[in-house]
């Protein structure tokens, strides 16, 4: 909104309550809550008006909010200005017209726009019928008919002496006509609220509170008032205070927009990392308020958008109540927000942003998780890879080096046989060479297990770690392992934990015994090896911890380390086992 | 501890003029015929060679041999095919003595084999065949129905620490005795061995079955399972 205009607004408020004090200063006791009531409501709506002007400048609702204010007010300072002229003009306009406001106000509500020719009309006839009662009415009233006497200056429009039936019979049709137009527009609220969805049903649910509170306002402080035996107290100052619930309805939607921006901040934020886009969207559309926002992609193939929810989604040509904005950054992603947002446009941005925001994330996301998988699957192979070829190392010493060497032993002996009788030096010299062979085999085959168990392939885990047992120099139970096979990778791993782990028993914990427990679980081996040693065992310490932490992170594995000190030690590694 | 001829079972073999046939398996030439070749120097019987574990069975049904001479690993996968070879035979042909050779000290293939019968049955470290005359010895044994547990293996075993076992209440004396009955020695052997009347390897005996709570076993062979076993716990 301009400033200028904006100055206008705020003169042209500051001049009607200034003239309403004005003209009725100084105002008899009698009258003065009444007068502050008026002064109260009407400057209200005239607030409304300039902070409805400012937020939406598009819409109707900021100018409407100031006539329903300028009308409420205006009538009474005109009345007080003891000019027969205004005199006349504010009675014409004292009570009825501002009715018509309220009523194309509600209507319009929360767009500022009318619906439909029909309720165009509505609206028309109503100000129509307040008009056309309103100066018939004035034609036949004699100012003393209200109990003005001389005091009051005289009607203008006066004819005659005027005719109280007259102005009796017009008042009492006009009421009823009212009735009649305040019932239509109630429904036709009713229908709105109905009829709306998301955003827009949200809106309207403040304004079908009050909307029958307004309008028995209405009714009751017009001329069916006095069917009620109210007090002019009542009637004409506490009353009229309910019509302080219209710019309340302004304030409301004011505070709901700030609140749905705030919830959208907080509502990213508490968002769990790469969550899904429904879960997104839930997000989005319960922080905002709006529960029809739909979140759609751009399908691949050019076949549209769709939803989260899987439904075809138009975003060229929106259904009637549907707006679109693209979230920015994303690949064809868009929001469709109800229409009735369109009011709100720092809202959209902020929830297409938001959305960019958490897509981006969940992309970024996406795109870490699959690289952490790749490094996985690749630190795997790269384990896999090493254990292949130890199995090949392993076998090659077999086949070559101690088929050689066993073979030189036989030779050895055979040679020693010929030459003991003969020869007993050189019986001596073969028998010595021999004994050199056979430590030389006996090398290399702790070399060879050590390079790779073959056992372990041959006959799986419960061979294989019987074997670390009977030669652990540490006392070790075995007190439970699976007899079945598991893929290699996995019972190299389970090999490798309870190999290292009993070697770090016998270097470090100074203990009396251990005890190896290897259990199948559900989708899980569970590796544990217990000491009843010094405890104090780190990861961080011995680099025989780390690499067996490694080892099992190979394998998607979690190596748990429990070693308070003087307590022993529990090492227990959970490898995931399809 | 060594593997020695035991004087009875050879001396009745020599005595019977027994040629006991032999199959032997083994998959690396040089070896296989040197084997062949210490063995039938002798007095062996080598009915036949195999370089494989199908080839062994055929020449078992073909040959009948007393005893099978079979190296755990061979071709194709190099695992535990003469393993398999010798569940094979004992199953189809129980009255054949085999011999396993492995260059293992691990006690799972052993167990496996012991858990069919142990009468017969032989699990020797490959590097033996280089004592000719232990070697053959232990072949004699095996043909006799004793069992042949390679002392290594057992001295691991026995040697194993161990924290509130019977197994250290038990004397050096019979501790050796131990040892020499999970090598499936007769008490007649184990006596020649330890320089020991055979009445007093009867009393180390039955104080330590008494100890380690083991029941008394008459058959040598019953006795080195029996033993084994307790010993691998």
């Amino acid at each position: 909104m301009s400033r200028r205009l904006l100055a206008a607004l705020i003169a042209g408020a500051a001049a009607a309550v200034g003239c309403f004090v004005w003209s009725s200063w100084p105002p008899p006791s009698r009258y003065a809550p009444i007068e502050i009531s008026f002064a109260v409501v009407g400057l209200s709506y005239m607030v409304a008006g300039i902070a409805a002007w400012q937020r939406w400048p598009a819409s109707r609702l900021g100018l409407l909010f100031s006539i329903v204010g300028y009308l409420y007010l205006v009538p009474y300072i005109l009345i007080n200005l003891h000019n027969p002229v205004a005199f006349t003009i504010g009675y014409l306009t004292e009570t009825p017209l501002y009715f018509a406001a309220l009523a194309h106000l509600g209507l319009a509500w929360p767009s500022g726009r009318l619906r439909s020719r029909f309720e165009c009309g509505v609206v028309i006839a109503d100000y129509a019928q307040l008009v056309v009662f309103s100066v018939a009415g004035t034609l036949f009233w004699n100012p003393a008919f209200s109990g003005c006497n001389a005091r009051c200056p005289a009607n203008v429009l006066l004819i005659g002496d005027g005719s109280r039936p007259a102005w009796n019979t017009l008042g009492t049709i006009g009421e009823y006509v009212g009735l009649v137009i305040s019932g239509i527009v109630l429904t036709l609220i009713v229908l709105h609220w109905r009829s709306a969805r998301g955003w827009s049903r949200r809106a309207m649910v403040p304004l079908l509170w009050i909307a029958p509170a307004v309008a028995a306002e209405t009714v009751l402080t017009g001329g069916l008032g006095g069917l009620f035996n109210f007090s002019d107290l009542v009637r004409y100052a506490l009353l009229p205070l309910v019509l302080l619930a219209g710019p309340a309805v302004f304030v409301i939607s004011t505070v709901r927009a700030r609140t749905a921006g705030g919830a959208l901040g907080t509502a990213i934020v508490d968002l769990e990392p790469g969550a899904s886009p429904t879960r997104l969207r839930e997000a989005l559309a319960r922080a905002l308020g709006d529960s029809t926002l739909q979140l759609a992609f751009r399908q691949p193939d050019g076949a549209g958008y769709l939803d989260t929810s899987g439904q075809a989604v138009e975003v060229v040509r929106p259904d009637p109540g549907r707006a679109v904005v693209p979230v920015a950054g994303s690949d064809g992603a868009v929001l469709v927000y109800d229409e009735g947002l369109r009011l709100e446009p720092q809202l959209v941005k902020l929830t297409a942003a938001a959305a960019s925001m958490a897509l981006e994330h969940s992309r970024l996301q996406a795109e870490v998780q699959a690289q952490l998988e790749q490094v996985r699957a690749s630190r795997a192979r790269i384990v896999e890879a090493g254990d292949a070829e130890r199995r090949r190392l392993e076998r090659d010493l077999h086949d070559g080096a101690q088929q050689r060497l066993v073979t030189l032993s036989l030779a050895l002996g055979m040679a020693r046989d010929r030459a003991a009788g003969a020869d007993p030096e050189l019986g001596l010299l073969i028998e010595s060479a021999g004994k050199e062979a056979r430590e030389a085999l006996t090398e290399l085959r702790e070399l060879a297990r050590g390079i790779h168990p073959a056992v372990l392939t041959e006959t799986g885990l419960a061979g294989a770690v019987q074997a670390l047992a009977e030669r652990s120099p540490v006392a070790t139970t075995i007190t439970a392992v699976p007899d079945g096979r598991f893929p290699a990778a996995i019972e190299a791993t389970a090999y490798f934990v309870v190999s290292e782990a009993l070697a770090n028993v016998a270097k470090h914990a100074r203990a009396g015994g251990a005890q190896v427990t290897i259990q199948s679980r559900p989708g899980r081996l569970v590796v544990e090896v217990s000491d009843d040693g010094a405890g104090g065992a780190r990861a961080e310490r011995g680099s025989g911890l780390r690499g067996l932490a490694d080892r099992v992170a190979s394998a998607g594995g979690v190596l748990r380390v429990d070693s308070p000190p003087g307590c022993g030690t529990r090492l227990e590694a959970d490898i995931p086992c399809p | 501890m060594s593997v020695t001829p035991d004087p009875v079972t050879a001396g009745a073999a020599a005595r019977a003029q027994v040629r006991l046939r032999v199959v032997i398996a083994e998959d690396t030439v040089l070896l296989r015929e040197g084997l062949r070749r210490v063995l039938t120097d002798a007095g062996l019987d080598v009915a036949g060679t195999a370089g494989d574990a199908d080839q062994l069975l055929q020449l078992v049904e073909a040959l009948r041999p007393d005893v099978v001479l079979a190296d755990i690993r061979m071709p194709p996968t190099q695992t535990t095919e003469g393993l398999q070879a010798a569940l094979e035979i004992r199953r189809r042909w129980p009255g054949t003595a085999v011999i396993v050779l492995s260059q293992h000290v691990e006690t799972e293939h052993l167990f496996e084999l012991l858990a069919t019968d142990p009468r017969g049955i032989g699990y020797v470290l490959k590097e033996r065949v280089a004592d000719i005359a232990q070697f053959t010895g232990a072949i004699r044994r095996v043909a006799a129905g004793e069992s042949v547990i390679d002392p290594e293996v057992v001295s691991r075993l026995v040697a194993r620490p161990r924290r509130d076992s019977p197994l250290q209440t038990l004397t050096e004396r019979e501790l050796a005795v131990l040892a020499l009955m999970a090598e499936g020695r007769s008490n007649q052997a184990i006596a020649g061995q330890l320089h020991m009347s055979p009445k007093t390897v009867e009393t180390h005996v039955g104080s330590l079955f008494a100890k380690l709570g083991l029941l008394p076993a008459a058959e040598d062979h019953r006795r080195v399972l029996a033993v084994l076993t307790y010993l691998r716990r």
